[in-house]
Formats: structure tokens, C-alpha cells, sequence
């Protein structure tokens, strides 16, 4: 039985795959200092989270089948600290935390600690579309903006949305049962800060201070630029009748907007439009004063989470500078033929050895001895005598080499 | 939903409404008045609630049952669980709380096909039917096509010891008219990998003008003859010859005859079941659990949208026309393949789908396959 849990449920884009894939990496050392971060492949967690919600996600569920109770076994089955860690858990319902929680443990001798990571709705919205248009959305910003402020909160878009963003909600659905103490928000710092300075707070947060980690990033959820976002929009319109998910993943999502668009640093930022600020502004008041109020432990400050004033020039995706566009798209297409290229090589390679194998079989098959065979067996199967001998033959050795 | 501590008269008034359910009640939030103490640890949410109410009009509930639905979360994306309107103030934060009664159809069958999903894994897969021994003088053939008609005769024939192939087999290209093949085709997916909604599948079919790969047979018999040749490649448009081509006497299995709700409904039990099941076995529960306990279920079948009327006539003449000029010999009158005019539904209804998962919510246990 876990003495601890550190359970961390979200929130996206708060620098979770970077902390993630260090956890990940560094199970070993980790294990050193009496910390277990149970996971055999970087995704576990993910697919954890999937079953435990029931979640389908593009085919990838059906490797989720039972990860939940798996993962809860492993973290009952170590005796010290376990970490549990994903950002789409923030939208569980109640009853799915109850669930998680007991079978980590709670209630049962194990003290669970809650960790949040939390940042400023100035920039968490502009990034939740942008996820949405990465896992083929063609909706655009204005439509996106419209259905989160719809108070209704009805349509799936905005379900999504303010379940894994809405911090006093998230809190009250995972950390009711919990005390204060045990529940950790960690902001993440404004936009130009020390780099180190969210994984300091990740650290203290985690518990990790003074253990020996590998902190060079392989993961990470790179953003995109406005028109970027707005070409990979287009992308989605044009193709998502004909591309299956498994091929959308790896070569829209990671070889063109993570590869190749993500890379174009120079395009104007996605943004929160100015006339959207005030809005953000009240419900961030209330989110703030509610935390407060409820005395949770917070690594950082909760300031961050105001975000920064409205930017001077918005570059609204919905209509992109269009020489920008193009810019994009032609990254886009060198990075295609480029891999276009790289496949047929891979494929000319695999034919050309395909063709060896072949030969080489036929060399095998030219030996005298197998042309003799294959004649002998050709002459019996024409008389009704010959298929009688060589059925008793197949018989008698026991198998079969008839054509199925 | 509201956390125990919390106690006034809008939450008890809540609590009453949870007991008046769990005995059986049938009375709607909105008129509720009376109070009750706390029952759980939390409030269950307004979808689970409704969803018990509405199985209380049925009849039947099992106390079990009701624990059930009331433990249970909506699965997948969509409104998280909800708050009683007038049972909590209305926060600065969090969903906004509902009167149960206006939820609609959609958000209780989520729940539902979440509670079936269940019943299907606890009942597992009926006894898989002993193969008979391999007869060496069968018919050499093959079964492919509308998949509706080709798998279940596939696997009976198999069953009965003669499996397809074989030196010299005949390709049987099985087919019916063509609205009945679009119909086969988002059936024979809802029960395997999964397929979008009804409509959303038809309109996209109807944008591309295209038809799901087994339901084009003049291109499934273009495969077969290019390698085995033309000689060897039968259309069949007549299913109840199939026995006569292949070497049998007695008829063979076909698939249940599921009406459109309950194709419905095995598709959305079929989104969830993809978490509990690996994808092979979750196929075997969909086809050997649940769709043949579905067919006992009678209600009208599923048809072409009349909008889409005319591409799927004109579609089918061109079929016609090429399988008849491409000079395969055809068992059944060619223009069987034009579309019949279906007195069906064009689409399931929600409110249909969530009656026939209540039935099924109360007839439990489920059977295993028959």
C-alpha cells in the first residue's frame, strides 16, 4: 500500500508533457529516492485516464482496456510515494474521482495529495482551440469564443472546455473529500519568465527537490502561430473526410503542425481577442476569491493567473494575413515531399530486398531435387490412383501441405 | 453532486426526491416538494436521476438496478453530471443546474448504454458452436460482399464443416438492393469498429457519391477477377440460392433483423464497450450478446432518407449496368439491385432508442447469445 499518492489531474497546456516526460524518463532515479512513477510506456497514464472516464479517443482507446485498474494496482502495490499524472483527468466527474481516489488508496491509509497545474485564461483559451484544431477541428476561433460564452455550456466543445478549466469546479469535483492542505495548485509563471521557474514550482509541488533529474525535454506540445493554426484549420476541412485518425496523428498533428509549423516563430501569436478580456477578467475575479477563500495550498501565485493585457496589434486566425498563410503552406508542402521522398526510398529499399528474398527462394527452389518432387507430386495428382498414394502419404506424415 | 455537509432546504428537498426514486417513484423534480436526510455521499447527478425516474414509469427496478443508475457516470465527452435546479444556488462557477425533465434523450442514453455496456461484458460470450469436421467433397467457394448477408451464411457453412476456399472455388458476390446494402453496411460497422450517427454517415456517403467498399459489388467482383477470373466469379442477388450454389440442403443462418433503434443502440453500446473490451472480443459481445438479444426487440427497420433518394436509384443502375456489361453471370434479376420503396423509419429516433434501453436495462440478466 502507497504511503503517498501525488495525484496530479490537469490542467492542459500547463507544461504537463515536458513534466511528464521527465517523470517518465527518470523512473529509475526516481525509484532511487523512493518514488514510484508507474508507467511502460509514456502514454500509460493517458490511457489510464481514458478507461477510468471511458473515453474514446480515435481508435486509442481499445489499448486502454483495463489501464485504470492496472495502474492503481501498481500504485498499490508499492510501499512509499507514487505519482499519478494526467491533464484529461481534470474533466472526471465526481463519481469517477470517488472511484480513482478509493482505488489509489483514499480512505484506506493513504494520503492522497492533489496537484493542479493552473494557468491564466488569457492564454488557456487561445491554446484550447488551437488543441482542438490539432485533433481535427474545423471550427473556427469566433465559433469556439461563442460556444464557451454560451452560459448553457450545452454544446461538446464547451463541455470539453470548462471541464478541464474551470478550476474551482475541477477542484471541487476531485478535492471535496480531501483537506485543504493536501490540495496544490501550481500556477504557471507569465510569458517571458526564468525558464526554470515552472519546474522549480513542479518540483516543490512533486516533492522532487534535490533528487538528480535529466531535465532535457524529448516531449513537448509546441503551439502555433496564428495563421499556422488557421492553415492547419483548412487542412482539416479539406481532408478529415478521406484521412483515418492513425494517419492524421503522425502527419498532421506531429510531422506538420508539431515538426514543421510549430517551428515558424516569427508568424504573429494566437491571442485572446481585446474585446474578450473583460469577461476573462471577472471570471478569473471569482476564481481567485473562491481559491482563496478555500485555503489551498498554492506553489507560485495566484496573480498569475490574470494574464497578460490585451495585445496592441491581434492577428485574428479567422481572417489570417494571407501571405502568411501561403508562407505556412509551403513549409507545409516541403515538409510533405520531404517525407514523401523519405517513404519512397524506405519503399525501394523494401522492394529491393523483397526481390532478393525472392530470388534467393527460387535459387532454392531450382535445386534438382525440388524440381524432381514437384514433378513426381504433379504426375500422381493426375490419376485418381497417384492422389489416392499421395493422400495416404500426407497422412502418414502427419501434416498437411495441401493449398487451404 | 453538492458535497454532505451541505444541508438546506433545496438539498433536502433534493434527498427526498433520491428516496422517492429509489421506492419506485415516478413523480418529476419539478413538482416535488417534499425533504429527505442525506443518502449518499454526494447528490447523484440530474441525468442518472431522470434516467431512474424514467425506468420507475417502466416498472420492474430492482434495488440493485437503481444503486446502479445512480453510481453511474455519462461516459465519454459530452455535459458532465449535473446539478438539480432549484436544489443548490446558482454558482459563479460550474455547469448551470437543470430541471432533470427538460434534459434531453441524448444525455440519458449516454448513461444507459454505459449501464448495458456493463450487463454485456457480465454476460460474456455464449459457448462457441462446435465445428464439425471438415468435409474433403464440399463445394470449394467463397462468400463475399454485403456483409449482412455473405458473414452469418460465412460462419454457419463453417460451422457445418465446410470452410471457404479451396482450389478452384467460385466467388459468390452477395448483394440485395442497394439501400438495403447502405443500410448492411452502417449496421456491420456499428457492431464492429464503430461508425458515426445514421445521418452523418448518409450525408457523407451522399457527398462523396461513393458506397462502402463490400456494397460495390461490381468493384469487390472486379477484385475476384483479376485473380481468379471472370468464369469463377458469381453475382448473387437472390440470397436464398446461396445454399443451392454452395452444396447444402438446409437453409442458412442469417443476421438478426435489427430495427433502426436497435442498431442505434448497439452502436452507442458498441462506443463504450471500446473501453471494456479488446476490439475482437468487443465485435463477439456486439454480434453474440447483444444483437441477437436486440432482435427480440421488433420495430421498424432502417431505410434510404428520402433526399437521398435519387442518388442511391441512380447509383444502382449504374451498378446494374456495369455487372451486366462486365459479363458476369448473375443468379437473381439484376434489377433487384434498384432500391425498393421501404416502409421503415429513415432514421432511429433518440426517444426510440431510450425506450428500448430502458426494456433492456430491465430485462437483465442478459442472455449470452443464442
Amino acid at each position: 500500500m502507497s504511503k503517498r499518492v501525488i495525484l496530479h489531474v490537469g490542467t492542459p497546456k500547463t507544461g504537463t508533457s515536458y513534466l511528464q516526460d521527465v517523470l517518465f524518463r527518470n523512473r529509475r532515479v526516481l525509484a532511487g529516492a523512493g518514488i514510484h512513477y508507474p508507467a511502460d510506456r509514456f502514454d500509460g497514464h493517458f490511457l489510464a485516464a481514458l478507461d477510468l472516464m471511458r473515453l474514446p479517443w480515435g481508435g486509442l482507446e481499445a489499448e486502454a482496456v483495463g489501464a485504470w485498474d492496472r495502474l492503481a494496482a501498481q500504485v498499490r502495490g508499492h510501499d512509499g510515494t507514487s505519482i499519478v499524472s494526467h491533464e484529461i483527468l481534470a474533466t472526471a466527474s465526481r463519481s469517477q474521482a470517488g472511484r480513482a481516489l478509493t482505488s489509489l488508496g483514499h480512505g484506506d491509509g493513504t494520503e492522497v495529495h492533489l496537484v493542479l497545474s493552473v494557468r491564466d485564461l488569457v492564454r488557456q483559451i487561445p491554446a484550447e482551440w488551437q488543441e482542438n484544431v490539432k485533433h481535427r477541428s474545423t471550427i473556427t476561433y469566433g465559433a469556439f469564443l461563442d460556444q464557451i460564452k454560451d452560459p448553457r455550456r450545452e454544446s461538446r466543445i464547451a463541455t470539453w472546455f470548462w471541464g478541464v478549466q474551470e478550476l474551482p469546479d475541477i477542484l471541487n469535483r476531485w478535492g471535496h473529500d480531501l483537506p485543504p492542505e493536501h490540495i496544490h495548485l501550481v500556477t504557471v509563471p507569465p510569458a517571458g519568465g526564468a525558464q526554470q521557474l515552472l519546474w522549480k514550482r513542479f518540483s516543490i509541488a512533486f516533492g522532487l527537490d534535490g533528487i538528480d533529474l535529466d531535465l532535457e525535454a524529448e516531449r513537448a506540445n509546441p503551439s502555433l502561430g496564428a495563421p499556422e493554426t488557421a492553415l492547419v484549420r483548412r487542412i482539416n476541412r479539406a481532408a478529415n473526410q478521406q484521412l483515418a485518425p492513425s494517419d492524421y496523428r503522425p502527419l498532421v498533428r506531429e510531422l506538420l503542425a508539431h515538426q514543421t509549423l510549430s517551428r515558424r516563430g516569427r508568424s504573429p501569436r494566437l491571442a485572446l481577442p481585446p474585446e474578450a478580456h473583460p469577461w476573462v477578467g471577472e471570471i478569473t475575479a471569482s476564481w481567485i476569491t473562491e481559491i482563496e477563500r478555500r485555503g489551498y495550498d498554492v506553489v507560485g501565485d495566484l496573480s498569475d493567473l490574470v494574464g497578460a493585457p490585451p495585445v496592441l496589434k491581434y492577428a485574428d486566425p479567422d481572417h489570417p494575413n494571407e501571405r502568411q498563410v501561403s508562407g505556412a503552406a509551403v513549409d507545409a508542402i516541403t515538409a510533405l515531399l520531404l517525407e514523401g521522398a523519405r517513404l519512397r526510398q524506405s519503399e525501394e529499399r523494401l522492394q529491393r530486398e523483397l526481390h532478393d528474398t525472392q530470388v534467393a527462394l527460387e535459387r532454392s527452389y531450382l535445386r534438382p531435387t525440388y524440381r524432381w518432387r514437384e514433378k513426381l507430386v504433379r504426375r500422381l495428382q493426375s490419376g485418381r490412383l497417384g492422389r489416392g498414394a499421395l493422400k495416404a502419404y500426407r497422412r502418414a506424415r502427419g501434416r498437411s501441405s495441401r493449398p487451404a | 453532486m453538492t458535497p454532505g455537509p451541505e444541508d438546506t432546504p433545496g438539498v433536502r428537498r433534493a434527498w427526498g426526491w433520491v428516496a422517492h426514486l429509489l421506492s419506485g417513484g415516478t413523480t418529476p423534480w419539478r413538482v416535488w416538494t417534499d425533504e429527505g436526510r442525506p443518502g449518499g455521499r454526494v447528490l447523484p447527478g440530474a441525468q442518472q436521476l431522470e434516467l431512474l425516474r424514467r425506468l420507475n414509469l417502466v416498472g420492474g427496478v430492482t434495488p440493485e438496478l437503481a444503486t446502479r443508475v445512480l453510481e453511474a457516470s455519462a461516459p465519454g465527452r459530452g455535459r458532465p453530471d449535473l446539478e438539480l435546479e432549484g436544489s443548490v444556488d446558482r454558482l459563479a462557477f460550474g455547469p448551470p443546474p437543470v430541471d432533470p425533465g427538460d434534459l434531453p434523450d441524448d444525455e440519458l442514453l449516454r448513461v444507459a448504454t454505459s449501464l448495458i455496456a456493463d450487463d454485456v461484458v457480465a454476460a460474456g460470450l455464449p459457448e462457441p458452436r462446435r465445428v464439425g469436421t471438415t468435409r474433403p467433397w464440399r463445394t470449394r467457394y467463397r462468400l463475399v460482399g454485403d456483409p449482412l448477408l455473405a458473414d452469418p451464411r460465412r460462419a454457419d457453412l463453417i460451422a457445418r464443416g465446410r470452410p471457404p476456399g479451396g482450389r478452384g472455388s467460385v466467388i459468390l458476390v452477395l448483394g440485395t438492393d442497394l439501400g438495403s446494402m447502405l443500410v448492411h453496411a452502417w449496421t456491420a460497422r456499428s457492431l464492429a469498429e464503430g461508425a458515426p450517427a445514421w445521418r452523418d454517415w448518409f450525408d457523407s456517403l451522399a457527398r462523396s457519391r461513393t458506397v462502402p467498399a463490400r456494397a460495390d459489388l461490381p468493384r469487390v467482383a472486379r477484385f475476384w477477377t483479376d485473380r481468379v477470373g471472370i468464369d469463377r466469379v458469381r453475382i448473387v442477388l437472390e440470397p436464398a440460392l446461396v445454399p443451392r450454389l454452395v452444396g447444402v440442403r438446409r437453409p442458412l443462418a442469417t443476421a438478426p433483423d435489427l430495427s433502426a433503434d436497435a442498431v442505434d443502440l448497439s452502436r452507442r453500446v458498441g462506443q463504450v464497450l471500446g473501453l471494456l473490451a479488446e476490439p475482437a472480443r468487443r465485435r463477439a459481445l456486439l454480434h453474440q450478446t447483444l444483437a441477437p438479444h436486440l432482435a427480440t426487440h421488433h420495430g421498424p427497420g432502417l431505410g434510404v432518407p428520402p433526399e437521398h433518394a435519387a442518388w442511391v436509384h441512380a447509383r444502382a443502375e449504374r451498378m446494374r449496368d456495369g455487372l451486366l456489361r462486365a459479363g458476369y453471370a448473375v443468379h437473381g434479376d439484376p434489377d433487384s439491385l434498384l432500391p425498393v420503396d421501404h416502409v421503415g423509419a429513415s432514421e432511429p429516433s433518440d426517444a426510440g432508442v431510450l425506450a428500448l434501453a430502458l426494456r433492456l436495462l430491465l430485462e437483465k440478466p442478459l442472455e449470452k447469445g443464442k
